[in-house]
């Protein structure tokens, strides 16, 4: 009996978290649909009376380029991502298996990069980049972005690495394969596991970052598409249905890719840890 | 594990080669830029002008700034909400759903937040918290009539509601590595102490959790560290305000350094967010070298 009650206790209170977890769901998705007119006059749990979602969407493309946000934050997560991963997986071979003077320390070196928080290199970086050119330019995002990937990156490798069975590498080296064979035909090929949560990880982060793009850029096309939302957020007269439509909009494809990749998951959430 | 001697190095060059293009990247554009920041921290500058040198004035003018003060008992109330709710809810969650039907149903709700930015995260809680068509103030104004609060802008109510949003987002990370946790106790020793007379909350208490206290470090260093570091949320959600009343650090640090172009004092405010960060990573950091997880 008391176990029953206890039951039934823990199924309430989960169904309610759940219905607090739905509501901002469902309300976003019924807002983006809305046109502006119905959002205005009808009661917040109606239903659309005309599909609005493509002209919301085609508004914030017309009024805020938003497409142009979106496609340099596509190209930022790409680079930042690839960059990382090559740089991190280079390393990271080079530490584990040709083993230099003072490899230790150099890992350890890459690796502190990880450990402070971004505020405690952003005006030195702001400066940096009004000083050398690459303020508001997409390649100083791409190397900011993939300079704070790499840390995580290489830790994640380099323990990937020590996995890969020495035979492998023994039979390969008889072949007469050296350190760059080794590494693009044997290693990086074979590290599809960390591969994917770097990737998922960093393209993620990348995409979903503000701080960087509100210091380092200030030209529209330049801007990523956080800022860009951020920013359509500030001007009071900005129609909700558009907001929220651009949210579903910019939000589909980090979804997309952890459903995509979700076995990959867990696994990087426990190598993460304190990382992100 | 220590290594063992290194080999024979045929490829001294290259070896070297391989680690410059992240070994250069992370100091150029990381760790440089980092002890610029600390040197930065002891001058009067506004990012244009030559710098003074003012010693550890920065520092020192924390205590007389009430925005400052403010914004660090705001920092501080972030990070306990963050232990009470996503942290300790987090565990709840993950003992509660284990078990129950559905249970990847419910998983897969409080998993979808997490996945989404924080930038997109206030722009759907604005929505919620807007005062004349917001979610909220329609659902309370159909029980009381002419309900309107205006959530956003006064205060304490624009932490609280930006602290909703906040755990709404947050709850998916510690439930999902409190269940990857749970799913890792073997079950021989919690059958062992159900008969020995124990109850499940005894269980609890003295077996799961303690095998679990590798996770919880994880979980609590991390959530402590996120929450320290705040800034999408309330940017996007009150830009800190009205009034500067709902800053926390980061967001301080941001208006000081890139607004006001206080830069000196935005670094040292940078530099103290850095060390509170540290003093909650070192638990954990001291941690994993314990268990070699830095050597192979």
């Amino acid at each position: 009996m008391r176990q029953a009650a206890a039951r039934f206790f823990t199924y309430l209170v989960i169904a309610a978290l759940a219905l607090l977890w739905l509501v901002p769901v469902l309300s976003t998705l019924l807002v983006a649909f809305k046109t502006p007119q119905d959002f205005v006059s009808q009661k917040f749990y109606q239903l659309p009376r005309v599909f609005g979602l493509f002209t919301n969407l085609g508004n914030a493309m017309g009024q805020y380029k938003i497409q142009e946000h979106v496609l340099s934050s596509l190209l930022y997560s790409g680079a930042g991502a690839v960059i990382a991963i090559l740089c991190a997986s280079m390393a990271g071979y080079s530490i584990v298996r040709l083993r230099p003077r003072f490899y230790f320390a150099l890992f350890l070196i890459i690796y502190s990069g990880t450990i402070f928080p971004f505020q405690m290199y952003l005006i030195p970086v702001y400066k940096l980049y009004n000083s050398i050119g690459l303020y508001d330019t997409r390649l100083g995002m791409i190397l900011v972005y993939s300079a704070i990937c790499i840390p995580f990156a290489l830790f994640v490798y380099r323990g990937f690495y020590t996995t890969i069975p020495r035979e492998v590498e023994e039979a390969a080296k008889l072949d007469g394969c050296g350190p760059f064979r080794m590494l693009f035909q044997i290693f990086i090929p074979n590290s599809q596991a960390p591969t994917a949560v770097v990737a998922l990880f960093q393209a993620t982060w990348i995409w979903n970052d503000l701080l960087f793009g509100m210091v380092l850029t200030r030209k529209e096309s330049i801007r990523p598409v956080m800022v860009a939302v951020a920013s359509m957020m500030g001007f009071g007269g900005t129609s909700v249905p558009m907001l929220m439509a651009v949210v579903l909009a910019i939000s589909i494809p980090t979804i997309a890719l952890f459903v995509v990749l979700r076995k990959y998951f867990i696994s990087g959430m426990v190598m993460a840890k304190s990382d992100q | 594990m220590r290594p063992g001697p290194r080999p024979k190095n045929h490829y001294l060059f290259l070896s070297y080669l391989f680690i410059l293009p992240a070994f250069a990247l992370v100091v150029v554009l990381l760790l440089v830029p980092m002890a610029q920041n600390l040197y930065y921290s002891f001058f009067k500058w506004d990012g244009i002008s030559k710098a003074i040198f003012v010693g550890l004035r920065n520092y020192v003018a924390f205590f007389s700034d009430s925005n400052f003060i403010r914004s660090f008992v705001n920092t501080l109330v972030w990070v306990l909400v963050t232990l009470a709710f996503p942290v300790f809810g987090g565990l709840v969650i993950a003992i509660f759903l284990r078990g129950m039907r559905m249970a990847d149903f419910f998983k897969s709700l409080f998993f979808i937040p997490l996945t989404i930015s924080f930038v997109a995260t206030g722009a759907i809680w604005s929505n919620m918290f807007s005062r004349d068509l917001g979610v909220l103030n329609g659902i309370l104004g159909l029980f009381i009539k002419g309900f309107k609060l205006s959530w956003l802008t006064s205060v304490p109510l624009n932490t609280i509601a930006m602290l909703f949003a906040w755990v709404w987002q947050q709850l998916g990370t510690s439930m999902v590595l409190f269940l990857a946790g749970l799913s890792t106790i073997p079950r021989d020793p919690v059958e062992a102490s159900i008969i020995d007379g124990a109850n499940k909350w005894q269980t609890f208490l003295h077996v799961t959790f303690p095998m679990l206290r590798p996770v919880t470090t994880v979980v609590i260093t991390m959530a402590m560290v996120n929450s320290f570091k705040t800034f999408d949320i309330i940017y996007v959600m009150t830009r800190g305000g009205p009034y500067r009343s709902s800053e926390t650090l980061a967001v301080t640090m941001f208006r000081e350094s890139f607004t006001m172009f206080n830069m000196g004092y935005g670094a040292a405010i940078s530099v103290l967010l850095s060390i509170l960060v540290i003093i909650v990573s070192v638990f954990y950091i001291k941690n994993m070298w314990k268990k070699d997880l830095l050597f192979y």
